[in-house]
């Protein structure tokens, strides 16, 4: 299944400002910012098990994180990636003249990928180092 | 049993967020933290962090050869490091935001000397709020005035409970203040969030704004304080009753505090929403007394801004290659100057812009050589040609931090922490002079 029309917000998370610190390369990171939290309403429609690995994509690219449910819901309509190389894979880079880019408020899509991997973080980014 | 080799050091600074919390207790043991108390998770996995059981801690400088990283002395890994940014055109000195003051002034001169763009982290968090202030001046003061005498506070775009963990606990809901004896009972609290955060679940009123439309918010808060009344059954998905309730709360209260997050630096318009925030704060003070303030992420960012406007006029995205500052955000912006591929040598010093940049950035970067100053293992250190290995800033270094409010703190050391390592201002220092020597300055 997927969802077309959700709004991406990226934000920082305490656990995942915890992983920052106790490493970034280590798989707790992973697993603290490489997920998607849902809304419930919006995770019923996807109709998978919570944890299974869903592929979201912008206009500025697409990442394969693991999808759990938000606590800091409801938002329908809404999706939350935590700050991260997941979320910066989508991020929109431009910042209309001023510098700062906008991390925030993408149009997305969502969808479940079969036997999708969630990479872990410098094999997410290695793939830049020429 | 009381055991005799604990050493406790009392009144620690945080070197985590812009809260600067400076109450922290910390035991060490043959130079290994054993106990934190007072810190939040967070602060308290720094501690642990610097123990010499994380792997991910460098122990030597490293240079890459053959495509990996190799162990290399400091001679060797300053002079690689010296040599790149002598023989840069546009180099790239970012970063800044967690380390001290002493040694961000340095990177100032490392900046001048090599002609390059100097840029700090809040060219991707707070930058709009800057350039807001510049625009439209700030009403502000000091988390301690706020803690005794606000009993409105507002949170706008932005989640302390995840962020800024003891926030509401120090400075601005929980905490008993002067005026304000009965804590978070004297205090009406407001948040302004799409989502249903943590923080918004704590508060007195939760306005569900929708996504990027805080800009709208602002200008109907500002109309109905004007005493004009809303042709919009709804603005930003929130019913006019609730607006004008909201304007009613706000002219009501004897100290009112806006703090504000990347909900509104992050989202599509940027430093327009900040500065619509401020004139809306501004024509608050026309009814009673309403202030503003950044809710700043890295420890030392608001230091970074500062210390850099002290040595060049500018706060950040500042650009020396015609030998004196220019300043343009949007031009000699980190992410910006990246996007446009110009930059050939990356210096970064206490950041970790491959983990924190748009993916598109981190591309141009890494097509070129990168010098990663950093403690621990990250991606940028990982994927970096030379690792210089530092002292942990506010754990094993002393230096001075500004917090969120600019109000200097300055930070503790409570262990030495591995033999060999240099403090980022040692670091400066001497690429400084290899650099010099190059040139012939």
């Amino acid at each position: 299944m997927s969802l077309e029309n959700l709004v991406l917000i990226t934000g920082q998370q305490i656990d995942q400002g915890v992983a920052l610190e106790a490493g970034k390369t280590k798989q707790k990171y992973v697993q603290a910012a490489g997920v998607c939290k849902f809304d419930k309403e919006d995770f019923r429609k996807l109709g998978c098990l919570i944890g299974t690995p869903v592929k979201v994509s912008t206009e500025y690219g697409e990442v394969v994180v693991y999808s759990i449910l938000s606590e800091e819901a409801p938002h329908p309509g809404i999706i939350f990636i935590p700050a991260g190389p997941w979320a910066n894979q989508l991020v929109n880079p431009d910042s209309q003249g001023m510098g700062t880019p906008t991390y925030k408020g993408m149009k997305a899509k969502v969808e479940v990928v079969e036997n999708g991997k969630v990479l872990g973080t410098i094999a997410l980014l290695k793939k830049y180092k020429k | 049993m009381i055991n005799k080799h604990v050493k406790t050091h009392t009144d620690v600074v945080c070197p985590f967020c812009g809260s600067l919390c400076d109450d922290l207790e910390v035991d060490v043991v043959n130079d290994e933290v054993v106990e934190v108390r007072n810190a939040c998770k967070i602060g308290t996995q720094i501690y642990f962090s610097s123990n010499s059981d994380n792997s991910d801690r460098y122990t030597s400088p490293m240079i890459r050869k053959d495509g990996e990283l190799h162990p290399a002395t400091w001679e060797e890994a300053l002079e690689k490091a010296a040599t790149l940014l002598a023989n840069a055109k546009r180099p790239l000195l970012y970063g800044w935001s967690s380390t001290e003051a002493e040694a961000i002034q340095l990177g100032v001169e490392l900046a001048e000397i090599t002609g390059g763009i100097l840029d700090n982290c809040s060219s991707i968090c707070h930058g709009p709020s800057i350039m807001a202030m510049q625009d439209a001046g700030i009403p502000k003061s000091t988390l301690g005035d706020y803690k005794n005498r606000a009993d409105l506070v507002i949170f706008w775009g932005c989640n302390p409970v995840h962020a800024h963990p003891r926030h509401l606990g120090r400075y601005s809901e929980f905490i008993r203040g002067y005026f304000r004896k009965d804590g978070l009972n004297d205090r009406f609290m407001v948040v302004i969030d799409p989502r249903t955060t943590h923080t918004a679940q704590l508060a007195d009123l939760h306005i569900k704004v929708n996504p990027s439309e805080d800009y709208e918010l602002f200008s109907a808060l500002r109309t109905v304080l004007k005493g004009i009344e809303l042709e919009e059954e709804y603005v930003s998905g929130i019913p006019r009753e609730q607006i004008e309730q909201l304007v009613e709360v706000m002219k009501s209260c004897n100290y009112g505090v806006i703090y504000y997050g990347l909900g509104l630096t992050h989202s599509l318009s940027h430093h327009r929403n900040v500065e619509n925030a401020i004139c809306l704060t501004r024509e608050l003070n026309d009814h009673t007394k309403f202030l503003i303030q950044p809710m700043r992420g890295h420890y030392n960012v608001a230091g970074s801004n500062i210390v850099f406007s002290w040595n060049t006029g500018y706060p950040l995205a500042i650009d020396f290659s015609r030998g004196y500052p220019r300043y343009n955000p949007g031009e000699y912006s980190v992410v910006p100057a990246l996007l446009r591929d110009e930059i050939d040598v990356t210096i970064v010093v206490a950041s970790d812009p491959v983990l924190n940049f748009p993916a598109a950035a981190v591309e141009n970067m890494l097509k070129h050589p990168l010098i990663s100053v950093e403690p621990h293992e990250t991606p940028t250190s990982a994927l970096a040609d030379v690792v210089l290995p530092v002292k942990i800033c506010g754990v094993e270094a002393e230096g001075t931090a500004y917090r969120m409010d600019n109000v200097p703190i300055r930070l503790r050391k409570v262990k030495d922490g591995p033999n060999g390592l240099l403090t980022d201002r040692e670091i400066m220092k001497r690429l400084i002079n290899a650099i010099k020597q190059k040139k012939n300055l």
